[in-house]
């Protein structure tokens, strides 16, 4: 039985500016989560800070609001605790591929099962509008000082050489493209990138509504035969020609939908289950500790490479 | 007999050279012949080539602290004898590579240039050559008896006899130098055998080889010196099983018993060791009362490495909000890059323990010798106005119940705890009495854990003690959150509901300073009623209690204050036990002397006689009581000790 959207509400207001992207990236994340009947109490939003980090209030969940950058460390924490979980790390380009990118990376190389959504504006926009990483060399938005003097980094292209094996890419206006992408950047299993395009009518005033819609389109729509998906090595030779080509597209023609999806990896939750005694049934935050207070363990036994008998 | 024995022993080398080795061949040489022991290792920040060394100390007692000057050594190589030629007592012995005593100074390029400078000046002022030599010389000129091996060929002859290649038989000159010193200590070689087999267990080849060279030494001892100089009689041990554990494995062991579920950390030095074994010991088969209660056979733990300390310590947040028993482990630089978090864990109420292994600092420092400059950084780490749990391990086995204990404490007040420990423990090696580590003397306590909370469940619930009931994600919906927030996790800015919720945190910590014991805040130790008391906290305890005996040996009565607890400050306490006394002195290795700071600013109690020690090396018990008694009898304010090299 599928679920209302609704359920995933909450009934916090929504401090967004008027027309924010924030709006289409929310909404599209409760429908995809009724879509995909996930029960709120399975589900964990870690969100950093910033505009994007107060979705975890408006979400039905198990929220947690961390520090700046610091989403996708507490999501890796909450999934390898309870792999039951659903877990979305969410944040801005700032928090994500600013002060947070040595985790944008390192997930990528535990591919563990969580879906970090990033919103991107590419400006600071709770700390009035500051150039993010994401915003070209030489642009000046309006609350700059000056033009921006750092080069922008590609999300995409930093996912793939970090290990991610599903990556997409979607518009917050598109609020049902962007419910697709997500469902089934939820549903794949590994570490997916949802990066989202969003622009912040307060502060970016050269990537407005305009100027992305001249020239945002879906790569299924110009090649109804793209297939992003990955099966193995050979596969994957073959292919990543094409999918960067399409992620370093960007300028007058700017692609989105899925560009890469690599069924070929285990998840870190099945590494562990390689390595750890009943991982699956007795993860970290699901197992027994103690049997009435008394420890589980004899220090004699466990640590015996230890022991000297004299 | 064996109450007068008291053996100090050193072995140095290189770095790479087997010292780790050798020195922990040495101490289970000494715990089979049933001895208790310490053993601590010195080293630098190298891989290969820097010298490193091993202090031994055995006694039927278990040693507090090493000892200088040593009874024997055995120096592996030039630098070490040009290191240590003034480290051996009078009447005792050094053994060597015969093959080194032409070496020059100048010539040994690990060697940092400062003390090649002092070494110079040395030998000039005494009219003879800077070789190894002549190093040996001033100690045989002190009454230290030289026993020169020839390295070079026992090495030609283990290769020979082992069918080996000459580079792999050259790995056994560590065994060969410590068989001869603890040979001609009266050291049975069975005993070095049995040792050397319990050491390479899992590598048969190598205990043959090693085996074999201590054969070929304790040969040559023979021959040469007509066997062994002493008798060592069997020690009271004999028969009983110990656990031979450094300060990093015991923590990690508390923590396996204390109920662990899951560790986080970042490669540093010297906290890395203690998650390493956790992970090597992460599969965990249950006892019997366990299995037959659970009907489960094994059960596991993670460790995660994770990319860096923010990392490290947000994923142990999160695996907390998840509903696990965690804790991380780090070092001060590492612990400088937490700081953000545990802010976070206190505002957003969520359990983790730090165990914060101290080194020497500031910055990079000092990073692989002993320092307890932290104590401050523990305590005002985060930023916000913010309280927290701060203890400090004195030993061992208190090391062992403090690492369980902080789980409860991070679980049952929800906050994080911060376990202060140090290089000097990380890295010294004591054995352990089943009785002393009983996993029943441990109870696991979760606190208000909830397993099945209602659909109105609220995390930040206010309640009298200011603990709210705590729920595991996958139950209920929640939310977690460092932002000021309502009962139910709402960021607000109302100023009615931030006054409340800063009460509420409030009072837990007042929970907390009245729910922990007063014997577990501190520790009186020795007569209560001495006029002296040394005031100090941390892994300065055994040392301390093994001053305190030399200096009732010299007609000196002193006590020693242990501080256990930094956050809650025990200041009622500490006050009583400071204000009976008539002289206070401090004993710190830091320079802040910033326990004496927390006494003061706590209670108002200024202490005015401090010792401390910053060089890096291991405190001494002989140094600790020289400037006490320095202090009682010239009325010096500070006095700095710096022995050891």
């Amino acid at each position: 039985m599928e679920r209302s959207w609704l359920e995933y509400k909450t009934d916090a207001w929504v401090q967004w500016c008027p027309g924010c992207g924030n709006f289409g990236i929310l909404n599209a994340l409760h429908r995809a989560l009724a879509e995909l009947d996930i029960p709120p109490e399975k589900l964990a939003i870690v969100t950093g800070i910033g505009c994007s980090g107060r979705t975890c209030y408006y979400v039905k969940g198990n929220s947690m609001h961390s520090v700046h950058g610091r989403a996708i460390p507490a999501a890796t924490g909450i999934k390898i605790a309870n792999p039951d979980l659903v877990v979305i790390a969410e944040g801005g380009d700032g928090d994500m591929l600013g002060i947070g990118v040595e985790h944008f990376v390192s997930v990528g190389r535990r591919n563990i099962d969580i879906t970090v959504i990033v919103h991107d504006n590419a400006v600071y926009g709770l700390t009035k509008g500051q150039a993010g990483p994401t915003l070209p060399s030489w642009w000046r938005t309006k609350a700059l000082p000056g033009p921006n003097l750092h080069d922008n980094l590609n999300p995409l292209l930093l996912a793939l050489a970090s290990g991610y094996t599903f990556i997409a890419r979607g518009y917050a206006y598109h609020v049902s493209q962007t419910k697709e992408l997500i469902k089934k950047a939820i549903e794949h299993k590994g570490t997916s990138l949802v990066h989202i395009l969003q622009p912040c009518p307060t502060y970016n005033n050269i990537m407005t509504k305009e100027w992305y819609e001249e020239r945002i389109y879906y790569l299924e729509e110009e090649n109804p035969d793209w297939d992003p998906v990955v099966t193995s090595q050979d596969e994957f030779t073959k292919k990543i020609g094409d999918i960067m080509g399409k992620m370093v597209e960007w300028g007058a023609r700017i692609p989105l939908g899925v560009f890469y999806v690599n069924i070929a990896k285990d998840t870190f939750e099945q590494r562990l289950e390689k390595v750890i005694a009943d991982y699956r049934k007795y993860p970290p935050a699901k197992r027994p500790v103690h049997v009435n207070g008394k420890p589980l363990i004899d220090p004699w036994t466990i640590f015996a490479d230890k022991v000297i008998k004299t | 007999m064996t109450e007068n024995v008291d053996l100090k022993l050193l072995i140095g080398g290189p770095q790479g050279g087997g010292i780790e080795s050798a020195g922990q061949i040495v101490l289970k040489s000494l715990v089979l012949k049933g001895y208790q022991v310490i053993g601590t290792r010195e080293y630098q920040s190298n891989i290969i080539g820097a010298h490193s060394y091993f202090t031994i100390r055995a006694r039927a007692e278990r040693p507090g602290a090493i000892h200088f000057p040593v009874d024997a050594a055995t120096l592996l190589d030039a630098e070490s004898i040009f290191t240590h030629f003034q480290d051996v007592k009078p009447g005792g012995f050094i053994i060597y590579d015969k093959s080194a005593v032409n070496t020059k100074l100048r010539l040994i390029a690990p060697m940092p240039k400062p003390l090649k400078q002092r070494l110079e000046e040395f030998f000039k002022s005494r009219g003879l050559e800077p070789v190894a030599g002549s190093a040996l010389k001033v100690a045989e000129e002190n009454g230290v008896k030289l026993i020169g091996l020839p390295m070079k060929d026992l090495v030609r002859s283990v290769a020979k006899e082992a069918g080996a290649p000459l580079s792999r038989a050259g790995k056994t000159v560590n065994t060969m130098g410590l068989t001869a010193m603890l040979y001609f200590s009266g050291v049975e070689p069975s005993w070095i055998e049995k040792a050397i087999n319990v050491h390479f267990a899992a590598k048969k080849k190598v205990a043959d080889m090693n085996v074999l060279a201590s054969k070929l030494a304790v040969e040559y001892i023979d021959d040469t010196y007509g066997g062994p100089c002493c008798f060592l009689p069997e020690g009271p041990n004999l028969g009983k099983e110990v656990m031979l554990v450094t300060g990093n494995e015991i923590v990690a062991i508390g923590k396996a018993v204390g109920g662990l579920t899951m560790q986080t950390y970042y490669p540093i030095t010297p906290a890395s060791d203690e998650a390493l074994f956790l992970e090597g010991h992460r599969n965990l088969d249950l006892a019997p009362w366990a299995e037959e209660a659970l009907h489960l056979k094994r059960i596991g733990s993670v460790v995660l490495q994770t990319e860096d300390e923010l990392s490290a310590i947000i994923a142990a947040l999160g695996a907390a909000a998840a509903g696990a028993r965690v804790a991380t482990s780090t070092s001060g630089p590492g612990f400088a890059l937490m700081n953000e978090a545990i802010s976070l864990a206190i505002m957003a109420e969520l359990p983790v323990v730090i165990t914060v292994w101290m080194r020497g600092g500031p910055s990079t420092g000092l990073p692989t010798r002993e320092g307890q400059q932290d104590l401050l950084h523990a305590m005002f780490s985060g930023h916000g106005d913010n309280p927290k749990i701060v203890l400090a391990s004195g030993d061992h086995v208190e090391a062992y119940y403090d690492a369980a204990k902080a789980l409860n404490w991070a679980e049952k007040y929800q906050t994080p705890v911060i376990h202060l420990l140090d290089k000097y423990l990380a890295s010294t090696v004591t054995n352990i009495h089943r009785e002393e580590i009983d996993p029943l003397k441990i109870t696991i306590e979760r606190g208000k854990l909830v397993e099945n909370p209602g659909p109105d469940y609220k995390r930040y619930q206010i309640t009298e003690d200011g603990i709210s009931p705590r729920a595991p994600m996958g139950k209920t919906t929640m939310v977690i959150t460092g932002l000021e927030h309502t009962e139910d996790g709402m960021p607000t800015e109302d100023p009615v509901v931030r006054e409340q919720m800063m009460a509420k945190r409030r009072r837990k910590f007042e929970t907390i300073a009245k729910e922990i014991p007063a014997s577990e805040k501190v520790v009186l130790h020795g007569d209560p009623d001495a006029k002296v008391t040394i005031v100090s906290w941390g892994s300065t305890k055994p040392i301390i209690l093994e001053a305190l005996k030399l200096l009732e040996a010299d007609g000196v009565k002193a006590n020693f204050l242990q501080i256990r607890l930094f956050q809650p400050f025990p200041v009622k306490e500490v006050l009583d036990y400071l204000t009976r006394a008539e002289t206070v002195i401090d004993v710190e290795q830091n320079d802040l002397l910033q326990a004496a700071f927390l006494i003061r600013g706590y209670t108002g109690f200024e202490i005015k006689h401090f010792v401390k020690k910053l060089t890096g090396r291991a405190l001494w018990d002989k140094e600790v009581a020289w400037a006490v008694k320095r202090i009682l009898e010239k009325g010096d304010r500070e006095v700095v000790v710096s022995g050891g090299a």
